[in-house]
């Protein structure tokens, strides 16, 4: 991890929890008792002192607005002292809904793709619908009953595949398995999941296609559960165990191994660290 | 409107033809905005050069840079559950059932085509599933294709699919017509098909009108037979849980087999086997299995007998 500059393209649509990782991503460096640490001032913390403040209030951080996006420099060490300066944004999950859907990249996204030492996707399995079909829940006499055409709403799976393969176009990958950047695969809000398996597993058994493609198309994805908050906090009403002992005191990831870590900058390290 | 010159180039709807991901560097877009014409477009952005829909044959070159595409045609009647074939093995994909040894789903240029053929399959709210609508006969030389990559572990390398979605009624046309001007799209198939599927619809061929379902069959495949090029065919029975009378199973078989006698044969259906659970309905994995195990004819270079090891005198030299 001695490159100057490490950059993590952090990739989640709106609710996916980018804003609170963020937050507790900085409460957790900033303690200093984890694989990564702050070994200096962040050049620019405004666009998480909302979500700090509603943290260490014990609320849940507000919704970012959607046409932001403001880059936070933070400097950084891990144990045996290598020095980083990791580069973690801060936006609107609407910007990535819109990229999909309108299918097309803006020039800064291009940037950020192409600079990136990794790509993050936060995804929120509770969020996404399994959706029934035809197999999965037979109705008893289908014969003759042909569509008319209808509304088709792409199902998540597929966004989030047709995603990366604009993140991989774009970032200009050539070659297949993908090396760099590598891809780590963050499932969010594990706790309200209660699955008791794998985070690899948890994404095979919900999203399949996007377990194949992204096997396929890496050479070692890294696939963790991340619980930044620990249990789910109202916007509204104050936790007070979380004011009492503080939001650093909260959160844990899921590693690949099934192994619980209370340590949030773990899956972080492991990303940057291939680069070292 | 169009805005590039390129006949193939369709921005801002998708990518530069000429892979400019940034346009101001593709000489042709910018000799066009030279040229004064109207600038309609911001190029801020870096456009796509799929659309996410079922690809043209002006798409093809994006899908076939690395290799010629593996294209298979699904050849039958109106409403013999061609499409609704490709909506099922799409779902099974989507749930990880159509799982095949040594292929693993790799990705997709049409993913939204894929969605709007398997969409009226799925359940919606106050919406049960129903078969997929028919597919629109409209003019063209070539059916909507469907792409899928597979990446196949032992050889270390994506594969890619093209599946023609070709309404029944070009390839109706075609078997009683070779060189109809209606069946030019179904003689595109069976130009570039890799590999057949010749769909036998169960409905039909028990129905009031079977007697001309099993006609057009015969039709079919003696029209199929004739272009086939020893390419791979699958005679593949549709809707296989509706019972069909054994004279014309047997009727339609040795229509098939009479003039493609390598055929292979499978009984598909989006419904399970009597007496067998599950939820991946019959023969639906097994026959695309087929499919993606399939493999071009390949030429087999005689071993050189020169009497060099420099490759470069192998050939032609005197031992």
């Amino acid at each position: 991890m001695n490159t100057a500059e490490s950059s993590i393209l952090l990739v989640g649509e709106s609710g996916a929890g980018k804003t609170h990782y963020g937050a507790q991503m900085l409460q957790r460096l900033m303690k200093g008792d984890g694989c990564l640490r702050m070994s200096g001032a962040a050049t620019n913390l405004e666009p998480f002192e909302a979500a700090l403040e509603s943290l260490n209030e014990g609320r849940a951080a507000h919704h970012t607005p959607t046409a932001m996006y403001v880059d936070s420099v933070w400097p950084i060490s891990d144990r045996a002292g290598r020095a980083a300066q990791l580069v973690w944004p801060e936006y609107g999950g609407e910007q990535i809904k819109a990229m999909i859907s309108a299918r097309r990249v803006p020039n800064a996204w291009q940037g950020r793709i192409q600079s990136a030492t990794a790509w993050l996707l936060l995804v929120r399995l509770q969020q996404t619908r399994a959706g029934d079909d035809i197999f999965s829940r037979p109705i008893t006499e289908l014969r003759g009953k042909v569509s008319q055409k209808r509304d088709v709403q792409i199902s998540d799976q597929a966004r989030l595949i047709e995603l990366l393969q604009m993140l991989i176009f774009v970032g200009g990958a050539q070659e297949r398995p993908v090396d760099r950047p590598r891809l780590g695969i963050m499932l969010s809000c594990w706790d309200e999941l209660s699955f008791d398996g794998l985070p690899a597993a948890a994404l095979e058994s919900r999203m399949p296609m996007l377990a194949a493609f992204v096997r396929s198309n890496w050479r070692d994805p890294m696939i963790v559960g991340l619980s930044a908050l620990e249990r789910p906090l109202s916007s509204a009403e104050s936790d007070q165990q979380y004011v009492s002992r503080g939001p650093e005191e909260f959160g844990y990831v899921i590693q690949s191994d099934g192994l619980r870590t209370s340590d949030l900058t773990a899956p972080i390290q492991q990303l940057l660290n291939n680069f070292a | 409107m169009r805005q590039c010159s390129i006949e193939n180039c369709f921005v801002p709807d998708t990518g530069c033809d000429l892979g400019h991901m940034n346009l101001s560097e593709c000489p042709q877009w910018s000799g066009k905005l030279a040229a004064g014409a109207a600038q309609t477009e911001s190029i801020d952005e870096v456009l796509l050069p799929w659309s996410g829909g079922a690809l043209g044959l002006a798409d093809l070159s994006f899908v076939s840079g690395r290799a010629r595409p593996f294209v298979v045609g699904i050849a039958g009647s109106q409403n013999a559950g061609k499409t609704t074939l490709l909506g099922a093995w799409y779902l099974l994909l989507g749930r990880g059932a159509a799982s095949v040894a040594d292929r693993q789903f790799a990705g997709s240029y049409s993913i939204a085509g894929w969605e709007a053929v398997s969409g009226s399959m799925r359940w919606d709210p106050g919406q049960p599933p129903s078969f997929p609508p028919h597919t629109t006969s409209r003019g063209g030389r070539a059916p909507g294709l469907l792409h899928l990559s597979f990446w196949d572990s032992a050889e270390r390398q994506s594969i890619d699919y093209l599946f023609a979605d070709a309404p029944g009624e070009w390839f109706q046309k075609w078997a009683v017509n070779r060189d109809s001007d209606e069946g030019i799209g179904a003689r595109w198939v069976a130009d570039r098909a890799d590999v057949f599927v010749i769909v036998a619809d169960c409905e039909a061929l028990s129905g009031d009108n079977m007697g001309a379902a099993r006609n057009g069959l015969r039709l079919l495949a003696r029209r199929l037979a004739a272009e086939l090029r020893q390419r791979p065919v699958a005679l593949v029975w549709t809707k296989s849980d509706i019972a069909i009378s054994p004279e014309i199973e047997n009727a339609v078989r040795l229509a098939v087999f009479n003039v493609m006698p390598e055929a292979v044969e499978f009984f598909v259906s989006v419904v399970p086997k009597v007496g067998e659970s599950g939820a991946n309905g019959t023969g639906l994995i097994e026959l695309l299995s087929w499919i993606l195990w399939t493999r071009r004819k390949q030429i087999m270079l005689p071993h050189p007998e020169g009497g060099s090891s420099d490759p470069l005198f192998m050939y032609g030299s005197r031992s």
